[in-house]
């Protein structure tokens, strides 16, 4: 009951901030922008490149993997700065600015509470990623050539697992910390440090929940699912479970205190 | 500019125009920015794209 209440004022908090509007197109363009950009490329050049007389330019047109890694990858950059500034705010706003003691004034869990936010924001960002990269799915298909449904499903909620991870984090943040910008800084910085480290050693950690996105490329380039990426999404679920139970700690000490 | 080109690019700008026209109301609405009000107009209409983004992320106070 409680859960649910908690729940429904976040989701109609972000539809009142225009969460619900924004975040997705910002996604979309996030996602067609690159395929757009390289299948148009030589166009480009021609109207604004001075290219020399008599010069040739032969610009290989990418393949549909490819094309459509780009979007994955964009997202993966641009959209992983975007969640994390969407949720930087959720708990340690609340905090600062008082909302939160009147919240846990009356008998709300600190689990339902940590719990019931993180849920809403994931929300948000699923929807979000699946509506972008489905539209840029159908850019790529135009331009590019086909790619299965399954494919991109498959593609898609892998991909959602790895920002349930990111989000994991930013909430670990957002419980100690006060400062927005602060939360939203240290949980960028811990995502790079994770994306550096498992890149330099991918043969070791295999199951790096960060190389979610490398196996889903060669998903694209194969056709076939890498038997590590489950290993890479348990992986990232049991981290995303670490960081809300040591979230619910830590809001409980901070009560106390 | 062939006609597929402009119905790629379509979506594009009537999404850039939601953006914008959202980002509007909400500032109409809210009480208080970082920053005058006025300047977060220009910022959202001139600024193609990035503009609405940053005052979503910025620019307001609650």
């Amino acid at each position: 009951m409680q859960w649910s209440t908690i729940f429904k004022k976040e989701l109609t908090e972000h539809w009142r901030s225009f969460k619900w509007i924004w975040v997705p197109i910002v996604f979309i363009m996030f996602a067609i922008m690159d395929p757009l950009t390289m299948y148009y490329f030589p166009i480009i050049m021609d109207s604004v490149g001075n290219v020399p007389e008599g010069a040739t330019l032969d610009f290989p047109t990418p393949s549909v993997a490819e094309a459509m890694i780009m979007s994955f990858s964009q997202l993966g950059l641009l959209g992983v700065l975007i969640a994390v500034v969407v949720s930087m705010g959720l708990v340690s706003k609340e905090v600062k600015s008082g909302v939160y003691e009147l919240v846990l004034s009356k008998p709300v869990s600190f689990t339902n509470y940590i719990t019931a936010k993180y849920v809403a924001a994931l929300m948000l960002i699923a929807f979000s990623l699946a509506v972008s990269l489905l539209v840029g799915w159908y850019y790529v298909n135009i331009l590019f050539g086909t790619i299965s449904l399954v494919q991109i499903t498959v593609s898609i909620l892998f991909f959602i697992v790895y920002f349930m991870m990111i989000l994991g984090i930013v909430m670990l943040f957002n419980s100690f910390l006060k400062s927005q910008g602060l939360v939203a800084f240290l949980s960028i910085i811990t995502v790079v440090i994770l994306n550096v480290i498992s890149s330099i050693y991918s043969h070791v950690i295999t199951w790096s929940p960060t190389l979610i996105s490398d196996y889903i490329n060669m998903y694209f380039y194969s056709g076939q699912l890498e038997t590590e990426i489950w290993f890479s999404t348990v992986a990232a679920v049991a981290i995303t479970v670490m960081c809300l139970v040591i979230a619910t700690i830590t809001l409980k000490n901070r009560a106390i205190d | 500019m062939d006609a597929t080109l402009i119905q790629l690019l379509l979506p594009l700008g009537v999404l850039q125009l939601i953006l914008i026209v959202i980002a509007l109301i909400d500032l109409r609405k809210i009480d208080e920015t970082n920053g005058p009000k006025w300047m977060w107009v220009l910022i959202i209409i001139f600024f193609n794209f990035i503009g609405p983004i940053i005052y979503f992320i910025i620019g307001r106070r609650t």
